[in-house]
């Protein structure tokens, strides 16, 4: 691995989300993502000649607008400053975060916005994704971004009425917890005893994975500003420090002239990888809150195992004993998650967004009830991409 | 798929269907345009532009504008065009046309649309047009049908002002000289000689066959100078001219005009004069002075 120790620390200064919705009709892209940068400069206390570059994201193809970053300066405030755009799929707003870190650690801007969005009710997603598989071998075979894979896994593994009956409480915990997050597209108000219903009439998608697994298609933008240690700690009180973050992707997931599906998931050699040079042994103990990009009940439940680099049925229990609601032992997703809400350049960026203001406190409604000093957020793209954050309230940190 | 020899060539066509929700913002400025014919901007009063298409937050201070409607008128001016010349399927008109940057009265920012009623090749940036409302409506930005050129007051035409003309400059008219011009000819000048108009007379001079009037071909001078070097508004107080052959019934005259000196003093020009026939003889020669058109009024 080529890491090397951060030149200087970053603190996140300003946060901004919109809504999110199934469509906005009342807004355009640039008056849309604009209602998100006016949050986040307000938040901060910052005008838009205080930012020295902006970096913008979404899933291209997803609006068929092309280049969409040079007519959105009318709402990102671009003009005239340096700007990157970026896209990475469903990671695209976890590498905005990850850049800006880069871009700040590095000495060579002291303040970053990035600005992940979509406008999902406007394209047409499958079109899109399709065009992402290689046109000889797999682009006439492809079907989207669904796939039962995770449940047929946990299936095998555990029986499924204990797996069906895990990924469907997982299922209503975000759902209880998007019931909370004002933001939140889809709350529904599930009940526990609606549990059972549910795990048979739900409309299925693909052989286990029912629609309510699976997350929305969203409308929607996240804003965040990023400053060097001096100035965050200028510009706010309240600064939330990014100690470190972890990309790691395999695209030759798609590239099926290989023929073979990874063994090792991304997520648990990104959590692996993060949590050695940070000298965190037991990341179930350190963290006090995980914000996961789980674009299904099923893949929630599979993922807490990797994330959390757990053996067994650890994972199963965390679930199964409700540890993961916004009181329990590991809070996951208090805003709800990627199931609440799914404006795909956003989505990643608002689960860095809500650990940040669950440090800060001022998560609003869904604020775990305990001090928040430790958070974990990841980001999750279609070809097996993680990129996984670790993010602070003080600057004294060490291991566990 | 297709193949080439040994190579295959995967044949694809994607069809990415899309909606774009235009917000309150950009479905207010269609509303008006479709139900008043009017056309509105935001104005930002910090900054005192107004923006055309409107734009619910001011692009240069990022403040939120989006109450603060304008009228702008439904004239402006180019501020910069190209020529459409690719056919594609969703085009409004049939290539070629042309597209332009049309800033309107009121508006500080250029507005993209379809320009008629110009030559391709004639628009130019400071153009003057003006808006032509489609007569069906179709809630888009097409309720403007086109821009056409402003109506202006006809403008007199003059030729080259002594400033424009260089020595060395030419202008020519040829014409071929019939029966029929002769004979109207001697009508208009009272000449019926009988060389003109008698065969059987001719026949007994040295021609051996009626030949036109000297001044018939040397008049095809008159629509060179007069209409084309230096063109509409000269005055010609002298010209002398050599006759050097006859012209007969039937040939084709061409007159020449080449500037051939400036006269600062009195910001008149000489001209060298040449009347050639069909074979290229020189019927006559001359020269002439011409007092270019000055701006009239």
């Amino acid at each position: 691995m080529g890491y090397r120790k951060k030149n200087r620390h970053v603190g996140i200064v300003g946060i901004g989300t919109t809504k999110f919705s199934s469509h906005r009709e009342e807004v355009n892209q640039p008056e849309m993502i604009h209602e998100a940068v006016r949050q986040a400069l307000d938040d901060a206390g910052l005008a838009i000649d205080d930012i020295d570059c902006v970096l913008h994201g979404n899933m291209e193809l997803f609006e068929m607008v092309h280049q969409p970053d040079l007519w959105h300066t009318l709402g990102s405030g671009a003009l005239g400053r340096d700007a990157l755009r970026l896209t990475t799929g469903g990671t695209t707003g976890g590498t905005l975060v990850g850049a800006a870190d880069n871009l700040v650690a590095s000495g060579m801007y002291d303040t970053v916005m990035a600005i992940g969005f979509e406008k999902l009710q406007e394209g047409h997603t499958t079109g899109g994704i399709t065009n992402m598989a290689d046109p000889l071998w797999a682009r006439k075979l492809q079907s989207g971004a669904l796939t039962d894979q995770a449940a047929c896994k946990l299936i095998a593994e555990f029986g499924e009425e204990r797996a069906r009956r895990a990924a469907m409480t997982y299922r209503i915990i975000m759902d209880q917890h998007a019931c909370k997050n004002p933001n939140s597209h889809r709350a529904f108000g599930l009940s526990w005893d609606q549990i059972d219903d549910l795990m048979k009439t739900s409309p299925p998608l693909i052989g286990d994975l029912r629609l309510i697994h699976m997350c929305s298609q969203s409308d929607g933008a996240c804003a965040i500003i990023f400053a060097a240690e001096k100035k965050a700690k200028d510009i706010t009180n309240w600064p939330v420090w990014i100690r470190d973050h972890i990309t790691v992707h395999r695209e030759e997931t798609l590239n099926l002239c290989n023929n073979y599906y990874p063994t090792a998931t991304t997520h648990r050699f990104a959590a692996a990888q993060l949590y050695a040079r940070n000298g965190i042994a037991d990341p179930l103990a350190y963290f006090d809150v995980f914000e996961m990009y789980d674009p299904s009940a099923w893949w929630g439940v599979d993922w807490l195992r990797d994330f959390f680099l757990l053996e067994g049925d650890a994972h199963l229990r965390l679930v199964e004993e409700r540890q993961i609601a916004i009181d329990g032992r590991m809070p996951i997703n208090p805003s709800g998650g990627v199931l609440a809400a799914n404006p795909i350049g956003a989505t990643a960026m608002v689960r860095v967004a809500e650990a940040a203001k669950q440090i800060r406190g001022n998560a609003g409604p869904h604020q775990i009830p305990k001090p928040v000093r430790h958070a974990l957020a990841s980001s999750f793209g279609g070809t097996m991409w993680t990129v996984l954050f670790m993010l602070e309230k003080e600057l004294n940190w060490q291991g566990v | 798929m297709t193949a080439k020899a040994d190579s295959f060539i995967v044949d694809g066509k994607l069809a990415l269907p899309y909606q774009y929700f235009a917000g309150r913002t950009g479905s207010r400025f269609l509303i008006q345009l479709r139900d008043q014919k009017k056309i509105q901007g935001l104005r930002c009063q910090t900054c005192d532009k107004v923006f055309v298409p409107p734009r619910s937050t001011c692009v240069s201070c990022g403040a939120k504008i989006a109450d603060h409607w304008v009228e702008v008128k439904n004239t402006g001016t180019i501020t910069g065009h190209t020529v459409i010349r690719y056919e594609e399927p969703h085009q409004p008109v049939k290539p070629p046309y042309i597209l332009a940057l049309i800033k309107l009265d009121g508006a500080d920012t250029p507005l993209a649309h379809i320009v008629k009623g110009i030559p391709l090749t004639k628009v130019r940036t400071g153009q003057r047009v003006q808006a032509v409302f489609a007569k069906k409506t179709t809630s888009s930005i097409l309720d403007i049908d086109h821009f056409r050129p402003l109506e202006e007051k006809p403008k007199i035409e003059l030729g080259y002002s002594y400033e424009a003309l260089e020595v060395g400059m030419s202008a020519s008219f040829t014409k071929t000289i019939s029966e029929t011009d002769v004979y109207l000819f001697a009508g208009i000048s009272g000449d019926f000689n009988p060389m003109h108009l008698n065969e059987e007379f001719a026949k007994l001079t040295p021609f051996g066959t009626r030949i036109a009037h000297g001044a018939l071909p040397q008049s095809l001078i008159a629509p060179v100078l007069g209409m084309k070097l230096p063109g509409l508004g000269t005055v010609i107080p002298e010209i002398t001219v050599r006759f050097r052959k006859p012209t007969y019934f039937g040939d084709t005259i061409t007159a020449i005009g080449e500037v051939a000196e400036k006269i600062d003093a009195r910001k008149w020009v000489r001209m060298e004069l040449r009347w050639l026939n069909q074979k290229g003889e020189l019927v006559a020669e001359g020269s002439c002075l011409a007092i270019p058109p000055v701006p009239l009024g």
